[in-house]
């Protein structure tokens, strides 16, 4: 076979082979719109070589001029498909000038076939043999298709279109296509024009063969697209391998969480769906495979810790969307536990929430020993603060003591001076000025104390009526059935908190709920019974009342009871009520006592309530 | 202020109600020296003076118990009141286990005061004449010869003279005539009186065997 034979052969099948391949990329993925026309610019490039080796081997000038005016079909063909590689490839190029190659190449083929024999000639006038890589081929000379210059024309256009687009592309900064993609085709443009114009006008004698111009096109944008194929497989490769990680960091993630005995959560808002782990649904008494809702998962909170929940959750929709919180759950089965949960709401561009996740874990343990250290806590604080009053109440009746005992022996030493027929009253003088500065000695001790709970001790916080009250109930409960002694409570449902100082608040409470039981005492075993009440009176007061149903207080000493060492009591320090009266007033409150008409004594106290919940 | 009549001595550290008590007890007669301190008792006090002690029972540094068992180990103890602003039973119960007269809060009834400065005297000079007694007795034994102990001490266990004779190797005349000395410088006119006088005496340590053995 001759070796023209082969090499046109050649690239048209090699063409066509490319043009398959691609095509059926094309097929399989109908957006690769840039496989499609370079399967079409190389089915056009094969058809010219097939054309080309044909007029070589033509036997006579109508047969080439006929082969001639086909291959300005398969010429169109690879022009436009060409431009619409460009355009797409590298997306640069001015649109207009494409419209205009495109449409001029294709009003072309109306004077190809209507004008003269074809577009280049109107008529063959010569043919003749020559001798062109070792082998005799076919040459021709004829009239010229004045129409041929449009075409010239064309391919002139055409290569500034390709220039224009490849200088966008090197100024986009993309140098590789520019130079690659662009430079080439360019070139190859150039090179196969120019020959066929030098064979045209005879400048140059040999037959047609812009088929080698032609391959070095398909060879360039084949090159270029195998290369994106075989990134296309690698990106492939990296993200199956990616996803093996990703698999991998999920299962450690599960095995770590589980470890930690973590249960997870996450909420759809917007298909309303929960997921969870199988851990979480442990946690909250929930089978594996059952549905959730967030009903149902709330019906499983501890009533009492519902509401508070429900508002941390509203808090977090208002804050930056994260939340803590620790809760009890009831499971199905009556058992409880304390549970600790942690999540974040995650929000859509326009602030709606979409999606909730978190995490939850047993805290049963943690939160029994709080409560254990809680109770012990208390313990010692009350041991403490009745030592402490105790202490207080005998260091001050020791501190007033001395002045008083100076007073009154002062005073007796001068009424026995007085009784002298010559009285020396220079010194009852002294004795009168040393009487008086005891006073005020003993007067400035009281201030003391006054001050002492006033600045130190007092800790004002916002405190629940029922759980003061309640707590006093407790501390005194034995010492109540003890002495047989009913302890009645009756707090007023839904009473908002007041201010003050609890562990104060609570030693009042305490003074007074002591003082009631002994007032019983001697008192018949029918009725011995303390009762404290609690109760709003008026919109921003709360007044608590401990009643005993005792003998009651002489009318005669219903004021003096709270005077500093009054007391009936026969081990009593006459210090308890003043205390007590002192650390209600700190807390801008009322203390009083009056007699029931049912018998018994009523020691009452005010509070204010806590500023922001007053009904005002 | 004669050597007999008494002092009370007042220690409190707290000097207002220290002149107030003892205008109170001047004012009722009574001689009263005040000291600041327990130490500043200890170091000034007159030891032969009679008297009682009031003290406060909180001072600083010496407080009132230690102050008592001070004066406890004196050779011419005085009797001690205590005073305090406010008694707590413990301290209390100490007090008076040490021998105090009373306990009183300082604004106790004047009565209760008196009444116990008056007691305290008493007592005071009860224990000074049993001491002063005492003294004498020792000092009336403090004639007798060695042998003279020697056969009272046999009188007193009711020994014979023929059997003190035979214990001392000595003649029953003799025996006679030491008994005579005895008698004559103790001036006593019987066996019992001085059986009792010996007894009250403290003389012989051992308990006296007032009947013969067997």
């Amino acid at each position: 076979m001759s070796l023209i034979t082969i090499i046109w052969c050649m690239s048209a099948s090699a063409s066509l082979t490319l043009a398959g391949i691609n095509f059926m990329v094309w097929y399989q993925n109908r957006k690769s719109w840039a496989n499609l026309l370079f399967a079409l610019s190389a089915t056009g490039t094969a058809a010219w070589a097939l054309c080309e080796l044909w007029m070589m081997r033509a036997r006579t000038p109508s047969e080439f001029a006929t082969v001639l005016k086909w291959g300005h079909v398969a010429v169109w063909l690879l022009i436009v498909s060409l431009v619409g590689f460009v355009r797409l490839y590298l997306n640069a190029g001015r649109p207009w000038l494409a419209w205009t190659v495109c449409g001029l190449r294709t009003l072309l083929l109306v004077p190809n076939f209507l004008v003269g024999q074809n577009l280049n000639y109107l008529e063959i006038t010569r043919f003749e043999h020559m001798r062109f890589l070792g082998e005799s081929v076919v040459i021709v000379e004829g009239v010229t298709n004045p129409w041929i210059l449009l075409g010239q024309l064309n391919l002139v256009i055409l290569i500034i279109f390709v220039v224009d687009a490849t200088l966008t592309t090197w100024r986009r900064g993309d140098r590789h296509h520019a130079l690659t993609v662009g430079g080439s085709i360019v070139f190859f443009l150039s090179v196969s024009s120019s020959q066929s114009l030098l064979v045209f006008y005879r400048i140059i004698r040999t037959p047609y063969v812009a088929t080698v111009s032609f391959m070095g096109l398909v060879a360039v944008m084949s090159y270029e697209l195998s290369r994106d194929m075989i990134h296309v497989l690698e990106l492939g490769r990296k993200l199956q391998e990616s996803e093996a990680g990703l698999r991998e960091v999920e299962e450690r993630m599960r095995l770590a969480v589980e470890g930690a005995n973590f249960g997870i959560w996450i909420r759809d808002l917007v298909r309303n769906e929960i997921w969870a782990t199988d851990k979480w649904r442990a946690l909250f008494g929930f089978a594996k495979a059952e549905r959730l809702e967030l009903g149902q998962v709330f019906q499983r909170l501890h009533p009492d810790d519902r509401e508070a929940f429900r508002s941390v959750l509203e808090k977090a929709a208002e804050g930056d969307g994260s939340y803590e919180a620790e809760f009890r759950v009831v499971l199905p089965s009556g058992e409880m536990r304390w549970i600790g949960s942690r999540g974040r709401v995650e929000f859509d561009g326009d602030g709606k929430q979409i999606l909730a996740r978190g995490v939850s874990h047993d805290i049963t343990g943690r939160k029994e020993a709080e409560q254990e250290t809680q109770n012990l806590r208390r313990e010692i604080a009350h041991a403490g603060r009745v030592s402490m009053m105790g202490q207080l109440a005998s260091a001050l009746a020791h501190e007033i003591n001395q002045p008083l005992g100076a007073i009154l022996r002062n005073a007796e030493a001068a009424e026995l001076f007085m009784q002298n027929k010559s009285p020396d009253l220079d010194e009852i003088r002294a004795i009168l000025a040393d009487i008086r500065k005891d006073d005020q000695r003993a007067g400035s001790v009281i201030d003391r104390m006054r001050g002492l709970l006033k600045r130190q001790n007092l800790d004002k916080r916002s405190v629940d009526v029922a759980e003061l009250v309640g707590e006093a109930a407790v501390l005194v409960h034995s010492d109540a059935t003890a002495r047989h002694i009913r302890l009645e409570l009756a707090v007023a449902d839904h009473l908002p908190p007041v201010i003050g100082d609890a562990v104060h608040l609570q030693q009042v409470l305490l003074n007074l709920i002591i003082n009631g039981m002994d007032a019983l005492n001697g008192a018949n075993g029918r009725d011995r019974r303390v009762s404290v009440t609690a109760a709003l009176d008026g919109p921003k007061t709360i007044e608590i009342a401990v009643n005993d149903s005792g003998r009651g207080v002489p009318a005669d000493q219903l004021t003096h009871i709270f005077d500093p060492f009054f007391t009936t009591k026969p081990n009593g320090m006459g210090m308890g009520l003043p205390i007590s009266r002192t650390i209600i007033n700190a807390h801008n409150g009322r203390l009083w006592a009056e007699n029931r008409n049912e018998g018994g004594a009523s020691f009452r106290f005010t509070l204010p309530i806590a500023e922001k919940d007053a009904r005002t | 202020m004669s050597a007999t009549a008494p002092i009370i001595h007042v220690v409190d550290d707290d000097a207002s109600f220290l002149t107030a008590i003892s205008r109170l007890l001047r004012a009722n007669g009574f001689s009263v020296k005040t000291y600041s301190s327990a130490h500043e008792f200890l170091t000034q006090r007159d030891a032969d003076a009679p008297g009682c002690v009031l003290a406060d029972l909180r001072m600083p540094q010496m407080n009132g118990l230690d102050l008592q068992s001070a004066l406890a180990q004196a050779p011419t103890p005085l009797p001690i009141l205590f005073l305090t602003g406010h008694g707590d039973i413990p301290s209390s119960v100490r007090a008076m286990r040490g021998g105090a007269e009373d306990f009183l809060e300082k604004r106790a009834p004047k009565e209760r005061l008196l009444d116990a400065v008056m007691r305290a005297l008493g007592r005071d000079s009860r224990e000074r004449m049993a001491r002063e007694r005492q003294r004498e007795l020792r000092a009336r034994f403090d004639t007798l010869t060695e042998r003279e102990l020697e056969v009272l001490s046999h009188v007193v266990r009711g020994r014979l003279n023929k059997q003190i004779a035979g214990d001392l190797d000595i003649h029953e005349r003799t025996v006679k005539l030491h008994r005579t000395a005895i008698t004559t410088k103790l001036k006593v006119q019987s066996v019992a009186e001085l059986t009792r006088l010996t007894l009250e005496a403290g003389i012989f340590p051992e308990p006296v065997r007032t009947f013969p053995k067997g």
